[in-house]
């Protein structure tokens, strides 16, 4: 299989910087699929957005949003970081530019006891990688790890949850080893340099948690028409 | 001012987590609503699963969460994908549709598309509601798409590369807000 010559130099790279680094212990930090694809974001885990997901929620006029941050967390003290604002963004006039935003913050408390605040959806008051706290529009506060808002209007959620997404990622790495994290243990090569998924696969990420943010609302709240083949596009931010 | 060193120095003593009580930062004061004048700048951003950590080389995922889906295009995001899908001689038809599904990299919903076809990309594949569900098995949809015969009938499959041999029927998801199960 004609690999990049990038990889390759890699894989023999890894393989010589495998010898000696054997702590895969336990708990320690591992790195998942979004997850961990900077240095940046190697450096500060909760800047990490790790999955985006939108499906209709819990009637046929209503859709759930959610995104999954800071995977792979071991254990139940997580936190969100005070000091960075996580944006979920919706285009409805199809240009690619966010029309409306739910921006998601979060109090310097700790655990269970760290509290939320929702705004939106709101029109941003910029657009694009800047951006400014919205000044109006609906506020939905509450506590992590708990549901806040209304199960007919906005419902949101923010708290540690497992982290849903499934990969063999320990065998990605090997066939892909370019996309490896720059640290931590899985910046090791830890097979031989592959070719192949292995049988059986192996769920990596089952045992870790992420910290998620989930919100529901009245589909037409989100779009700019009703017409059947009306659409809009989501994705998430997370700015400092 | 008797005691004028006495903050300061209950801060160095006491443990870590008491160092942040400690603080006289005032943006530590426990408050949701983060100054409303402060400009925020992006340093990280997702929109469809495996675009940047699959497509994109290492050293362009910096460019991935630096930039907004409206400079998508003129960044070169379809010809990065390209670049991946050439890498494997997976041929034109498989290269240009991905590029064309996923550039810009926005999750695309077609609400009023019926809720049972939700699923990641069903929007191109069978006109469905696409988005991408909790249960989507997104790794094995990216790889059949890209080393199967998916989008392209007359593609070579690689059989060791469309499925990673784990599937999401190892979870159980809840199927109540917030749809997702309890930490480990």
């Amino acid at each position: 299989m004609p690999l990049p010559s990038l990889s390759r130099r890699t894989v023999r790279s890894l393989a010589a910087l495998s010898v000696g680094v054997a702590a895969l212990a336990v708990g320690q930090r591992v790195y998942a699929s979004d997850h961990m694809d900077t240095p940046e974001t190697e450096l500060n885990p909760r800047m990490d957005i790790n999955d985006v997901y939108a499906f209709p929620g819990a009637s046929a006029d209503r859709i759930a949003l959610v995104v999954t941050t800071s995977s792979p967390i071991a254990g139940q003290n997580a936190s969100f970081d005070p000091n960075l604002l996580y944006q979920i963004k919706v285009d409805n006039t199809g240009d690619a530019v966010e029309d409306l935003v739910f921006q998601v913050t979060f109090d310097a408390g700790v655990g269970a006891a760290q509290r939320y605040s929702v705004r939106g959806p709101v029109a941003p008051a910029m657009t694009g990688t800047k951006t400014m706290l919205a000044t109006g529009g609906t506020v939905i506060t509450g506590t992590v790890g708990s549901t806040a808002g209304s199960a007919t209007g906005i419902q949101v959620f923010a708290g540690l949850r497992a982290d849903p997404f499934v990969i063999d990622l320990e065998q990605f790495f090997n066939i892909i080893p370019d996309r490896r994290p720059s640290t931590g243990p899985l910046a090791a090569q830890s097979g031989p340099p592959a070719t192949s998924f292995r049988m059986p696969g192996v769920d990596f990420l089952k045992p870790f948690n992420a910290l998620a943010i989930a919100i529901e609302l009245p589909k037409s709240a989100l779009q700019s028409s009703t017409a059947a083949d009306a659409k809009f596009g989501v994705w998430s931010t997370i700015s400092r | 001012m008797r005691f004028p060193f006495l903050p300061r120095t209950l801060c160095v003593a006491l443990a870590l987590p008491l160092l942040a009580a400690c603080s006289d930062d005032a943006t530590d004061g426990g408050s949701t609503s983060p100054n409303v004048a402060r400009t925020f700048n992006q340093v990280e951003r997702l929109g469809n699963p495996l675009v940047s950590e699959v497509f994109f080389m290492k050293r362009d995922h910096g460019l991935h969460n630096s930039t907004a889906p409206a400079t998508d295009v003129v960044n070169g995001f379809g010809d990065k994908i390209k670049a991946f899908t050439n890498a494997f001689n997976r041929g034109p038809v498989i290269a240009n549709t991905l590029a064309a599904v996923l550039v810009p990299d926005m999750l695309l919903v077609y609400p009023n598309r019926a809720g049972n076809t939700a699923g990641w990309l069903s929007w191109a594949l069978a006109a469905g509601y696409g988005g991408r569900t909790i249960k989507d098995d997104v790794v094995d949809a990216g790889l059949t798409a890209i080393f199967g015969k998916l989008l392209d009938p007359s593609a070579t499959v690689l059989p060791g590369l469309t499925s990673d041999n784990i599937s999401t029927s190892t979870r159980t998801y809840p199927t109540t807000f917030p749809y997702l199960e309890a930490a480990r």
